[in-house]
């Protein structure tokens, strides 16, 4: 969908009118999406569309996909829960994924910053090292 | 066999360990060589992306949630959906001596099939210009070895001089010259064990042309004997628009090299119009906001910054220089278009080429009307100025009173003697292409138009004339020429020597007019 400079606009003053002490709120994006659909007005669905998008960009920038070969055993759970905040602040959401094809180790992603301790990336280094 | 294991424990060892902190973003949107991702947070400008696949992107947009990426390699081996990582690398080409002689892409790697270039070292594309503080005037001359440029537009080493002209008036003629005329220099500078003699390295960057023509080129050069001095940056017109966009600051940063080692090197934009053209196509497909004939607002920094970059430096920073001949091709003749303007404010002085000249059988076609050279007079060799500082004005004075003595055929002799000096100077002006003359040449035959040598000779003949005493010169007069290469200015005594030689061969071809035999014979070689 083509998104006008007008759209891209509004829905980034709306975007604003959603942080709450610089933290989404998600009464207040309910509320907007609600308001803007009752309007009904010409771009509503361009608004709409990239409302969703810087939504979904803030909701990754405070979620910490925490990948792993096995099952995290929940006291490191919570350290490495501590260690994130410490490092990204309040509000982060942690998401906790069993993935094997990792063989070892850990991936951590929170936003577009990404910690790879994993065996399969340090194979992959030592691949494109040879 | 223990070799090989110590090498890969060595690599092992080396490979992290440790997570390191990497910036990923996602390709969101992807095509006509243009990529626009998603996150990329820590991205910087200019800096290298990593696509995957073995796929390099330039960052040329920084926005609120996404990057705007240019893409150097093949796009068709991306997806949208893929994930970028940043490298925290700016652009970087290689640079050094290894590249002499070698032909290579806007990255610096190998497309002669002459295998990898040997070169340590890498400089990034885009770079600051010399400050204020490590500048220094310009002062020392570079050969073109074409006439008209040397005697009347002369250009320095350090300096910006555009070449400016319609389609096929001979502008990378002139810059091939150039090249060849310097290897020349180089040669027998190496040859004679100069000391003092600064050798000027080539740079030829080609934007946007057929492939065909690129090849041309090289093989000139290579038959002159050029290409051991010359590196050929080449962003043929099948090369994407980002290609072509950056070849000519990929070819300042190798330049910049020799700049900054102390070195003297010239590098030949050709051309500046299918640059801004390519640049224009990037800015927007990168959806930025156009201006006149829809460039980009920084169409004029984008020329101003690259060619700021050519400049003499001081003692203190190593002496050496980049000389920039930008090529810009104009449409219908027409200097005020849009880029024209631009780089001639940009540059320090311009050779105009004329379509009309070129047919009229003047070549190079130049203009010398308004043709300028603003810095390079100081770098002139002495003897030229001597013997050449009246041409530009006595030539404008033969334009208009020819232009005047159509009208009429009463003149006076004065005016009569004006007009037909100046058919002589025009004359002796026409050159071959790839035949650049050495200045001691240039100085002897422009002496001898200046002293009346070749009043009496008939304008069809004075070519005849011209080589013929070329020819005397450097079979019999090798001495005289030598000294005036030396001496590098015409003191009273080389004067006296070559009025003697001069004369003695004015006897010479007098004579053989004379003989009726020799004369049907040269008629019959003509």
């Amino acid at each position: 969908m083509k998104i006008n400079k007008r759209a891209q606009r509004e829905a980034k003053q709306l975007f604003r009118l959603c942080l709450v002490n610089g933290l989404l709120d998600e009464n207040h994006v309910r509320q907007v999406v609600r308001r803007v659909v009752a309007a009904d007005h010409r771009d509503c669905r361009a608004i709409l569309s990239q409302f969703g998008r810087l939504v979904k960009l803030e909701l990754a920038r405070h979620t910490a996909t925490i990948e792993s070969a096995t099952l995290v055993p929940p006291d490191l759970r919570a350290a490495i829960e501590a260690g994130l905040t410490r490092r990204y602040g309040p509000g982060l959401t942690t998401t906790f994924i069993e993935r094997p094809a990792l063989i070892g180790g850990m991936r951590i992603q929170v936003g577009s910053d990404v910690f790879d301790g994993s065996v399969r990336a340090g194979l992959a280094a030592l691949e494109k090292r040879f | 066999m223990g070799d090989l294991l110590r090498e890969i424990e060595a690599q092992i060892a080396g490979a992290k360990t440790a997570a390191a902190k990497q910036n990923v973003g996602i390709i969101r949107e992807l095509g006509d060589g243009v990529a626009r991702i998603e996150g990329l947070t820590d991205a910087m400008l200019n800096e290298m992306i990593d696509l995957g696949n073995g796929v390099t992107g330039l960052v040329l947009n920084l926005e609120e949630t996404e990057v705007g990426v240019v893409i150097l390699g093949d796009y068709t081996k991306l997806k949208e959906g893929g994930e970028a990582r940043t490298t925290g690398k700016l652009l970087q080409v290689p640079v050094g001596k290894g590249l002499l002689g070698r032909v290579v892409n806007v990255l610096g790697e190998p497309v002669d099939g002459k295998g990898p270039i040997k070169s340590d070292k890498t400089y990034p594309v885009e770079k600051t210009a010399p400050g204020i503080i490590r500048r220094r005037s310009v002062g020392q001359p570079v050969q073109t070895g074409i006439m008209p440029i040397d005697a009347m537009i002369p250009i320095g080493r350090g300096q910006r001089e555009l070449i400016i002209g319609d389609r096929a008036t001979g502008k990378t003629t002139i810059c091939i010259d150039t090249m060849i005329s310097q290897a020349r220099l180089n040669k027998a500078a190496e040859a004679g064990g100069e000391k003092d003699f600064r050798p000027l390295y080539c740079i030829y960057v080609a934007i946007g042309q057929k492939q065909s023509t690129i090849a041309r080129v090289i093989s000139i050069l290579e038959e002159a004997g050029a290409m051991p001095y010359t590196i050929v940056v080449a962003s043929s017109a099948s090369d994407s628009a980002a290609n072509q966009y950056l070849a000519p600051f990929a070819g300042a940063a190798m330049g910049e090299w020799f700049m900054d080692n102390g070195m003297d090197a010239l590098i030949v934009y050709d051309d500046l119009t299918k640059q801004a053209v390519a640049y224009r196509q990037v800015s927007l497909l990168l959806k930025r906001p156009s201006g006149r004939e829809a460039f980009p607002g920084d169409v004029f920094y984008l020329h101003s910054r690259l060619l700021e970059r050519a400049a003499r430096v001081g003692e203190k920073y190593g002496n050496g220089s980049l000389t920039a001949m930008p090529i810009i091709e104009t449409q219908a003749g027409d200097v005020s278009a849009y880029i024209p303007t631009n780089v001639i404010s940009i540059t320090d002085g311009q050779i105009f080429l004329e379509t009309d000249l070129f047919y009229q059988g003047v070549r190079p076609a130049i203009n010398v009307g308004i043709s300028v050279s603003r810095v390079g007079s100081a770098a002139q060799v002495k003897a030229m100025k001597q013997v050449a500082g009246k041409l530009k004005g006595e030539l404008a004075q033969f334009r208009e009173l020819a232009a005047f003595a159509q009208f009429g055929s009463d003149l006076d002799a004065k005016t009569q003697a004006q007009i037909d000096r100046g058919k002589r100077i025009v004359e002796i002006f026409k050159q071959p292409q790839y035949n650049p003359i050495p200045v001691e040449i240039q100085v002897v035959v422009i002496w001898a138009v200046q002293n009346g040598y070749l009043d009496q000779v008939p304008v069809a003949r004075v070519k005849e004339f011209q080589n013929k005493l070329t020819e005397y010169f450097t079979t019999r007069q090798v001495e005289l020429l030598a000294k005036i290469r030396k001496e590098k200015a015409i003191s009273d005594a080389l004067k006296a020597e070559l009025k003697t030689a001069v004369d003695a061969f004015k006897q010479t071809w007098t004579d053989e007019k004379a003989t009726p035999e020799k004369a049907e014979a040269a008629k019959a070689q003509k």
